[in-house]
């Protein structure tokens, strides 16, 4: 048996160091005994984790049903218009957004941002097909969905693939609202007018500018970034 | 037929939260869990298929620990489960890890076994840690009997044939709180280690094994009983590492200390049934010897542990839980008003917690079978440390359980007893190497 030269306790035949102190055990005549079995197991534990096929099954239920109590009620007895399709879309789009809840193990946020977008432009491409209005859908809903979903995984990436400061994500994240309110007024002007005329979303790019400055400045100035990090610790 | 009425009789069969159990659940996070831990070491190597056989045969006598935890619309419950389970399984490096309530098939419990040790994990919503020693003692007992041996009933160890007894299953709290006067709740901020947290999933072990009679002597030496010894000891590990912390403020050094009811108000439940006890030292008043905190400790346990104040404590908590007021609001708002209470004021009211299971007996011929037994408290909720005590014939175990990297509270705590005299051996499930 070994003790600690430090604290006196007797150690375990298997231990190579004191626990206590982390003083090293060097004892020529009684080395640690590495073929014994150690006091404690070594493999760790993971929780196992919750099932969610009832959750998933209970809600596709009663999206389902929601759907076709809709589409009963639109042919029989409120037929005005075929409201109960904005019903069933609407219910498809919920489904979507919950993927990642029914199936946690194979939830990847790119994936489900992307089918996210997907469900949001079906949807939207359902209601213009109802509503065939003036291009609408293609000059405008269309191309500032897809713009959104690009802005929001460049965003996820810098925060999940990159090590970067809040401050830097905050950077990121402030230019991407001034593109797309530059992109929204734009694709709005063209599509009423035929041509950009940028005035609201100007204003929201000076502001996201300022902003981005004052941000970029407290990053670069470590004096600043400590009063910062103090102030603002949560 | 008889077996759709046994299945109508289950369906029916549901049991209340008691009343320190209503508040396990509603601190539950994706990082924590209330849960705790109680081992056994056996002489043998364990054999798991015969253990899962004591587990199936031992669990039919201990309906609350065969149940899930669902939830109302006011408060939660228990009901029970006839799902496959609870199995056993080979022990790992990180015990008392979260226990989500839906996984498991819903089991609140867990048992391993490792060379020869077999550990119960149980959610504390379930029992405290003496019904889970009934549950353990009597599950080795059917193991023992599975290898052959003779073992006969008591001490602990329930008859199987027996049907759980009302008082069994009973919410004691309820029964005995009687005072007209309820204490306060709040015993002020105490101080709290401070410590590098581990990365989730890890529990830090560090297990001392003493000589119960080397303890007596001592502690006898000094006019105090083993708990108040050990409590001092701990309250005088503590407040050496706030003195090393050179705070600008120091703090009240508490130890949370739960007290086993059962030995002030008769009660054979196999649930929840302990009170808790805040023994203090305030260093803001001078500097205190050893023999000082020994003295602070004695006379803090003879003034308030008895059953007066244990009463008006439990009325308390009684009295807050039958309140209508309280009974009608929603459970998801009544589960955020504890949370935050827990995590502001009752959290913050302790710098350790310390248990003292005490000495555990069994059958004369189970004893041949056991060497010792450990208890480990768990997770605790904030960084800190806890320490949780358990004697069987000449072997005291203290074990410490904590999330932080440190280990400044144990080794003050170990070294205090090494200078008194009392040889101590240490194990533990740190990675030494990276220590």
């Amino acid at each position: 048996m070994s003790y600690c030269v430090n604290c006196g306790v007797e150690l375990d035949k298997t231990a190579t160091s004191c626990p206590l102190c982390h003083t090293k055990i060097y004892h020529p005549g009684h080395p640690a005994d590495t073929e014994a079995a150690p006091p404690y197991p070594t493999v760790k534990g993971v929780s196992e984790p919750v099932k969610k096929q009832e959750f998933a099954i209970l809600m596709s239920i009663i999206f389902l049903t929601t759907s076709v109590v809709c589409a009963l009620l639109n042919l029989f007895i409120l037929p005005y218009g075929r409201w109960a399709l904005y019903v069933a879309g609407l219910c498809i789009l919920l489904w979507i957004f919950l993927l990642p809840a029914f199936f946690p193990k194979m939830a990847n946020v790119y994936v489900n941002l992307a089918l996210d977008s997907i469900g949001i432009a079906a949807y939207l491409g359902a209601i213009s097909f109802l509503h065939p209005g003036d291009g609408w859908y293609l000059h405008i809903a269309l191309p500032v969905t897809i713009t959104a979903t690009l802005l929001l995984e460049i965003i996820f990436i810098f925060a999940v693939h990159f090590r970067s400061s809040m401050l830097i994500k905050a950077v990121i994240s402030v230019a991407a609202i001034a593109l797309l309110c530059l992109e929204i007024e734009a694709v709005i002007d063209y599509h009423f007018i035929g041509f950009v005329n940028l005035r609201w979303s100007a204003i929201v790019l000076t502001c996201c500018v300022a902003i981005d400055i004052i941000l970029l400045t407290i990053y670069l100035r470590a004096g600043l970034r400590a009063e910062f990090r103090r102030r603002m610790h949560f | 037929m008889k077996k759709k009425n046994t299945q109508k009789t289950n369906n029916a069969t549901w049991y209340k939260l008691d009343l320190s159990a209503n508040v396990y659940p509603t601190l539950q996070r994706k990082n924590f869990s209330n849960v705790y831990r109680i081992s056994v070491s056996l002489r043998e190597r364990i054999q798991p298929d015969i253990l899962q056989k004591a587990l199936d045969t031992a669990l039919c006598r201990f309906p609350t620990f065969q149940v899930a935890l669902r939830k109302g619309l006011f408060w939660r419950y228990l009901e029970p489960n006839h799902r496959p389970g609870p199995f056993v399984q080979p022990d790992i490096e990180n015990p008392c890890m979260p226990m989500h309530f839906k996984a498991n098939n819903r089991y609140l419990i867990r048992i391993y076994y490792y060379e020869k040790r077999i550990s119960l994990e149980v959610f504390h919503s379930l029992s405290d840690g003496t019904g889970a020693l009934y549950f353990l003692k009597t599950m080795t007992a059917v193991y023992l009997r599975l290898l052959g041996h003779d073992i006969p009933v008591g001490e602990g160890v329930l008859d199987l044939s027996e049907t759980p007894g009302s008082e069994e299953l009973e919410d004691a709290y309820l029964r005995y709180a009687s005072s007209k006067v309820k204490r306060p709740r709040s015993q002020g901020r105490a101080y709290h280690v401070r410590g590098t947290k581990e990365p989730f999933y890890t529990l830090n072990i560090i297990c001392g094994v003493i000589s119960v009679d080397k303890l007596r002597v001592i502690s006898k030496g000094y006019g105090v009983t083993i708990t108040e010894y050990l409590n001092a000891v701990l309250l005088y590990a503590l407040l050496r590492k706030q003195k090393d912390e050179h705070l600008w403020k120091e703090k009240p050094v508490k130890i949370a200390m739960p007290v086993n009811l059962r030995s002030f108000f008769p009660s054979k439940t196999l649930r929840n049934f302990i009170s808790m006890v805040y023994p203090s030292i305030d260093p803001r008043m001078g500097d205190y010897t050893f023999e000082e905190i020994l003295s602070e400790v004695h006379h803090y346990m003879r003034y308030y542990i008895n059953r007066k104040f244990l009463n008006a404590d439990i009325t308390t908590n009684a009295a807050t839980q039958q309140n209508p007021l309280i009974r009608i609001v929603p459970l998801f708002l009544k589960d955020f008003v504890v949370r935050r209470f827990y995590a502001h004021v009752q959290d913050g009211q302790s710098s350790a917690g310390l248990t003292n299971v005490g000495l555990i007996k069994l059958p004369e011929e189970m004893k041949p079978f056991v060497e010792r037994f450990d208890v480990l408290m768990g997770q605790p909720f904030s960084a800190r440390t806890n320490c949780a005590i358990v004697s069987y014939q000449n072997i005291l175990t203290i074990n410490f359980t904590s999330s932080i990297k440190e280990t400044d509270v144990e080794r003050y705590f170990f070294c205090k007893l090494i200078q008194d005299g009392i040889p101590v051996k240490i194990e533990t499930n740190r990675k030494m190497e990276e220590s």
